[in-house]
């Protein structure tokens, strides 16, 4: 991939801010997989797209709403029924998902340059996000893996726990500024770290 | 009413001392303090003037049910009135007023209006001030005239008009069980439910969790309450599966379990943490709900039951024992029931003197008679308070005996300095009304009860009834099993709860009718009275929501948790109704004042994000002027130093018809269309073919409503045989993916077909102008972008300074032009890479502004004229209109109403004074202009033609294709343009299209 420009390359910038005299709450950056690729099945050919999902990744999603899994470099989870955002730090993934997915099976669409991935971390990872999606972050509800499309207000958002206090937003490239704008102000209260 | 801090007891850290000042005069209390038992330590009893009399008034109770003493919070620049100074959290530098008085609160001149009491009664500017004429002043005039007056007399605090900089912020959360309330029974509610595991949120309006446990002098299980509630908050503290919020009401109980709460965070602190906000609004989606909210005392009317110095038993005791205040030093009391009897003995352990029990049952209980006794007071049984004595602080009262019904017999006079009332308990229902159902009238104890719960809630301790401690903490423990379905918790051992616990089953006396001068009133915080009460049933107001506006009854910030059930008591006495017949009102959100700020939250920036393309920061640096595009901004033109927009929108087309320019497009809507049916579903959406389109070529597309109407359009390209690239208006791409979706979900599930937003995956740039091939073949490399390779409406692929690309020829400027995308990471670099290949060819980036002098140049459409309102026909595309398919729109768009000749047809408009004129003005057959009227039309879009060098416009005029070389006029009265214009043909520049196929 040529040289990329960023959406928050004017934004982001490292250190440590607001209530900085509290303990750090939470660590926001930016992650820039190499591909970002939404999977979708036809009605009957969700076990396929599975099936093809896991020969690609090695990654065993199960069908329930949400499912999700992160092992390596590579994550994956569902974002509607029948289909799955699927994230890898390699580039060229959505050419070797088509390899496993004809166009009879399923349809997969590369959104490697169409969506910002920002990465909230910390004990107050979960506070923060409460603060714009009215999901139940816990981790009872939400444990590591667990994937969800959600949006705040105009901003689309399909969110994904990582670890037990990490999460991965991913949302529209052209929102993206505006959004870490307003996480930035939201994190204010627990002293936020930029890296 | 002589009130001083006693020496020990309470949550008050007399170690520490906090200066504030309130009505300029400075005070000190303690951390633990309110503002309303800090003023009192200090022996302030005027807290306020009255609504409407502006009578002195002093404090009625403690807590958020307080209606008298309502303060103006000043903090830095902004004021906060009407808060109950029993609410507000003593800290330093706190600052705060009276209200509702001039020039002082000890002499306020409209103190007069008191004196007037018989002609300002409930409604008395309805019949005073509305309807009767005085000289000129006819209708409302005369009521315009006085409301101002009116207004200036009575009222509450002043808003500020210092704009507000707290910040407010929102949180949502997610819960098993919501307990709300923190007294005994909550928390024991709270408990339970965490012990099954449950994930559960405890919320409590005081900053202080323990509810009564804090005040009410018992003890649990051997260990005062406010200890074992305390050590109970912090068992409750060590569990993960337990959020506790205090300073947090619950105000409002909505459809499904979902809950609304203010928390106040900083409010109780000189200065709040770097970014914290002052309030938080909590939206809770809760799996059950216990209510343990109480219960509220409520006051007997009689007359003159307003003076500073009266105030409710139960609030006499939590300042006794929790903000360690004695009230005042000969203390009388007045009761229908049980419950004052403890208030008397705890004011007593402060060494006040108990002058007084007057009671109007004939016979108290044993354990009444005993508390008397061990007060010392005098026990007055059959009797009642029938006046009080004093100006602005009360000296002394006068009984009478009383029979259940009437008083009798001579007044005597008691001197007293302090009276404490319990006119029995009502409770606190608020959040299970607001959950929808009637409340059930009791009459053991003389008030409303919780209804059958028609969400799922749970009700424990005093709301349900319970008022004895023991029971409560059962209750609660039951209820929190029930809120979890739960069975297998440890079982409760009954505590063993010691102290004076008085029944509060009361007589049924709610109003004291002496014989004795003196307002007696019901709503103290609207200066309701007794008598308006029954006026408002001899003028025919008598079923409670007409009581409740007629009077104001139960309005203002304290919502009448004091002075309903007596209102409903008079209103029922006066029908001869019993009270249930009567009914309540219902109760609405919020419980307790709630913040605009904290509803707002911090969503005001949220609610429009700012959508930028990929090259927006290299507009910026190269002086574009953005503007708003919906959500998107978008550069409106790069203006030269000295430059009207006019000029710069002008230059730049100029460049673009002579050589060559470049324009961002990557707000188009991009629509990846995928799937072995996805040719079929365009055919199907799109008024024209699709699936015959080769893969590698691009074709115009027009959309139509189902009602036939056109709806949005766009090229669409064949990237492979099962893949297409749609495009869509900027300001469409939203809608007419929530068509796509809507046919592909509901109309044809069985076509296998995916539309995904692929709007931010690629960054678009349109060169256009003579020379833009020529750019292209300076930068493009792996593949020829000649007229063979790439022909009009051809699509191919390549690279620029090695970023993959995709090119389309094709032209909304209606000059040879290329859209080039390449993915958005990459789009400013790509741009870069275009500019200095186009420099030798003098490229220049441009607007909209000059975009749309270009189109309309061409006579194309956009959302100006696809305005919801228009056909295909109307704009001329009915060359788009297929004849051998039906398509979403072509069982409608053939209607009689949609097919009229004289419909509004798009035209092209030449002013003929060669002056601008406005998007919005009429086209008129005849100018009248002082009476502008039968307009024909009007105008969508206008420009400056550089290639016509004059202003034209375009139009949707009534049969307007038919009127072609016609004549007519602007009318613009809003601009005062006027002037001839000729109808022409919308395709101003090059109608044959030859400069695009070029």
């Amino acid at each position: 991939m040529a040289e990329t420009l960023s959406p928050l390359d004017t934004v982001l910038r490292a250190g440590r801010y607001a209530n900085t005299a509290a303990k750090i709450g939470v660590t926001l950056s930016e992650v820039s997989p190499g591909s970002i690729v939404q999977v979708a099945a036809w009605p009957d050919t969700e076990a396929k797209v599975l099936e093809g999902i896991a020969k690609t990744t090695k990654l065993k999603l199960g069908g329930e709403p949400g499912a999700g899994a992160v092992s390596g470099n590579v994550a994956a989870f569902g974002i509607a029924p029948g289909r799955f955002l699927v994230i890898s730090e390699d580039e060229g993934l959505a050419d070797r998902l088509l390899g496993a997915i004809p166009a009879t099976v399923g349809s997969v669409t590369d959104l490697s340059h169409g969506r910002t991935a920002i990465r909230i971390e910390g004990e107050k990872a979960e506070w923060l996000l409460a603060k714009f999606f009215a999901v139940d972050f816990s981790k009872a509800k939400f444990p590591v893996g667990r994937g969800v499309s959600t949006n705040h207000h105009d901003v689309f958002a399909q969110i994904q726990r990582r670890t037990e206090n990490c999460f991965e937003v991913y949302v529209f490239r052209s929102f993206a500024r505006s959004f870490w704008k307003a996480l930035c102000h939201g994190a204010e209260e627990n002293g936020y770290e930029v890296r | 009413m002589s009130a001083i801090r006693i020496a020990s007891g309470g949550r008050i850290d007399r170690s520490r001392a906090i200066n504030f000042r309130f009505d300029g005069q400075a005070y000190t209390g303690h951390p633990g303090d309110t503002l309303a038992s800090a003023l009192l330590a200090n022996g302030v009893t005027l807290f306020g003037r009255s609504f409407k009399y502006h009578r002195p008034r002093g404090l009625l109770t403690a807590g958020v049910d307080e209606p008298n003493a309502l303060v103006t919070v000043l903090r830095d620049s902004v004021r906060e009135p009407n808060v109950p100074a029993t609410t507000v959290e003593l800290y330093e530098g706190l600052v705060a007023e009276s209200q509702n008085r001039f020039p002082s609160l000890q002499f306020d001149v409209s103190a007069v209006n008191q004196f007037a009491g018989k002609f300002i009664g409930a409604g008395f500017y309805y019949k005073t001030f509305m309807g009767p004429e005085f000289g000129p002043l006819k209708g409302t005039r005369f009521w315009m005239l006085c409301e101002h007056f009116i207004r200036r007399a009575a009222g509450l605090g002043r808003a500020g008009l210092a704009p507000d900089k707290s910040r407010y912020q929102r949180m949502n959360a997610f819960c098993d069980v919501l307990v709300v309330g923190s007294g005994p029974a909550g928390l024991s509610a709270a408990a339970a439910a965490a012990d099954q595991g449950a994930n559960v949120m405890l919320a409590e309006i005081d900053s202080r969790f323990g509810g009564s446990a804090n005040w009410s002098g018992e003890t649990i299980d051997g260990t005062p309450a406010s200890a074992w509630a305390s050590e109970a908050v912090a068992q409750l503290a060590k569990r993960s599966n337990v959020r506790m919020l205090n300073r947090t009401s619950v105000w409002g109980y909505y459809d499904t379990n979902t809950i609304a709460a203010l928390e106040r965070v900083t409010d109780h602190k000189p200065m709040g943490a770097s970014g914290e906000p002052r309030h938080r609004h909590w939206n809770i989606r809760a799996g059950s709900v216990v209510l343990a909210t109480g219960a509220f005392e409520r006051p007997i009317v009689f007359p003159g039951n307003d003076r500073p110095g009266v105030m409710l038993a139960s609030g006499a005791m939590r300042y006794a024992n929790e903000f360690g205040v004695r009230t005042g030093e000969r203390i009388a009391i007045f009761t229908n029931n049980d419950t004052a009897y403890g208030a008397a003995l705890a004011l007593k352990r402060t060494g006040a003197s108990i002058v007084a029990i007057v009671d109007v049952r004939r016979d108290a209980s044993e354990k009444a008679r005993h508390a008397a006794s061990e007060c010392s007071a005098e026990l007055l049984t059959g009797y009642a308070v029938t006046a009080t004595r004093g100006g602005k602080m009360l000296d002394g009262i006068e009984v009478q005996p009383f029979d259940g019904q009437r008083v009798s017999g001579a007044a005597r006079k008691i001197d007293a300095d302090c009276l404490l009332v319990s006119g029995g308990w009502s409770p606190a229902i608020h959040l299970a009304s607001q959950a929808g159902s009637r409340p059930v009238w009791d009459e053991t104890l003389q008030a409303f009860l919780p209804p059958q719960p028609t969400e799922n809630w749970v009700g424990a301790g005093a709301f349900n009834g319970a008022f004895q401690t023991a029971d409560a903490i059962a209750e609660g423990h039951a209820a929190g099993l029930a809120a979890t379905g739960g069975t297998n918790a440890r079982k409760l051992t009954p505590p063993m709860v010691e102290g004076f616990a008085g029944e509060p089953n009361p007589a049924p006396v709610f109003e004291i009718k002496g014989k004795g001068k003196g307002k007696a009133f019901v709503d103290f915080q609207h200066d309701v009275t007794a008598d308006d009460v029954r006026l408002a049933y001899t003028e025919g107001f008598t079923s409670a929501e007409h009581l409740k506006r007629y009077t104001t009854l139960g309005m203002a910030t304290d919502q009448g948790k004091t002075s309903n059930v007596p209102g409903m008591a008079i209103m029922a006495e006066a029908t001869g109704k019993p009270i249930p017949e009567v009914g309540s009102t219902r109760f609405r959100p919020p419980f307790a004042p709630v913040s605009v700020g904290s509803l707002a939250a911090e969503r005001f920036g949220d609610l429009k994000p700012e959508r930028l393309t990929p090259m927006h920061d290299w507009h910026l640096e190269h002086g574009a002027t953005m503007y708003s595009a919906g959500l998107w901004f978008r550069p409106m033109i790069y203006g030269a130093k000295g430059e009207t927009v006019e000029q710069a929108y002008v230059r730049e087309a100029k460049v673009v018809r002579e050589g060559v320019g470049i324009v961002d497009v990557s707000t188009l809507g991009k629509i990846a269309v995928q799937g072995p049916d996805a040719g079929e579903f365009l055919d199907r959406v799109y008024t024209n073919m699709f699936s015959t389109l080769p893969v590698g070529k691009a074709r115009y597309g027009l959309m139509l409503r189902e009602d036939g109407f056109a709806f949005d359009d766009g090229t669409t390209w064949r990237l492979g045989e099962t893949e297409f690239l749609m495009t869509t208006t900027t300001a469409n791409a939203g809608k007419v993916m929530q068509q796509l979706e809507y046919f592909l979900d509901v109309v044809w599930p069985d076509l296998r077909v995916h539309v995904t937003s692929v709007t931010d995956q690629w960054a678009g740039a349109a060169i256009a102008g003579p020379l833009s091939r020529k750019v292209l073949e300076a930068c493009v490399q792996g593949t020829k972008v000649d007229n063979d390779a790439l022909p009009f409406m051809g699509i191919v692929h390549g690279t620029i300074d090695g970023v993959n690309v995709m090119i389309c020829r094709l032209s909304f400027s209606g000059e040879l032009a290329y859209e080039v995308y390449c993915g958005a990471n990459e789009g400013t670099r790509v741009w870069e890479a275009l500019m200095a290949a186009g420099k030798p060819f003098a490229i220049v980036p441009y607007g909209l502004e000059a975009l749309g002098t270009l189109r309309i140049e061409k006579g194309h459409v956009t959302g100006a004229e696809i305005d919801g309102r228009t056909t295909a026909r109307d704009l001329h595309l009915d060359w788009m209109l297929s004849k051998k398919k039906p398509f979403i729109g072509s069982a409608m768009m053939d209607r009689e109403g949609l097919v009229d000749e004289n419909r509004l047809q798009l035209v092209g408009i030449v002013p003929l004074d060669n002056r601008p004129i406005n998007g919005g003005a009429h086209i008129v057959e005849q100018l009248h202009e002082d009476h502008p009227m039968n307009s024909i039309g009007h105008v969508t879009a206008m420009c400056y033609s550089p290639a016509l060098g004059k202003y034209i416009a375009l139009a949707l005029v009534k049969g307007g294709k038919a009127r072609r070389g016609t004549r007519a006029y602007v009318s613009d009265p809003l601009r005062k343009r006027f002037g001839p214009v000729e109808i022409v043909s919308h395709h101003f520049f090059d109608p044959d299209g030859s400069r695009m196929h070029g």
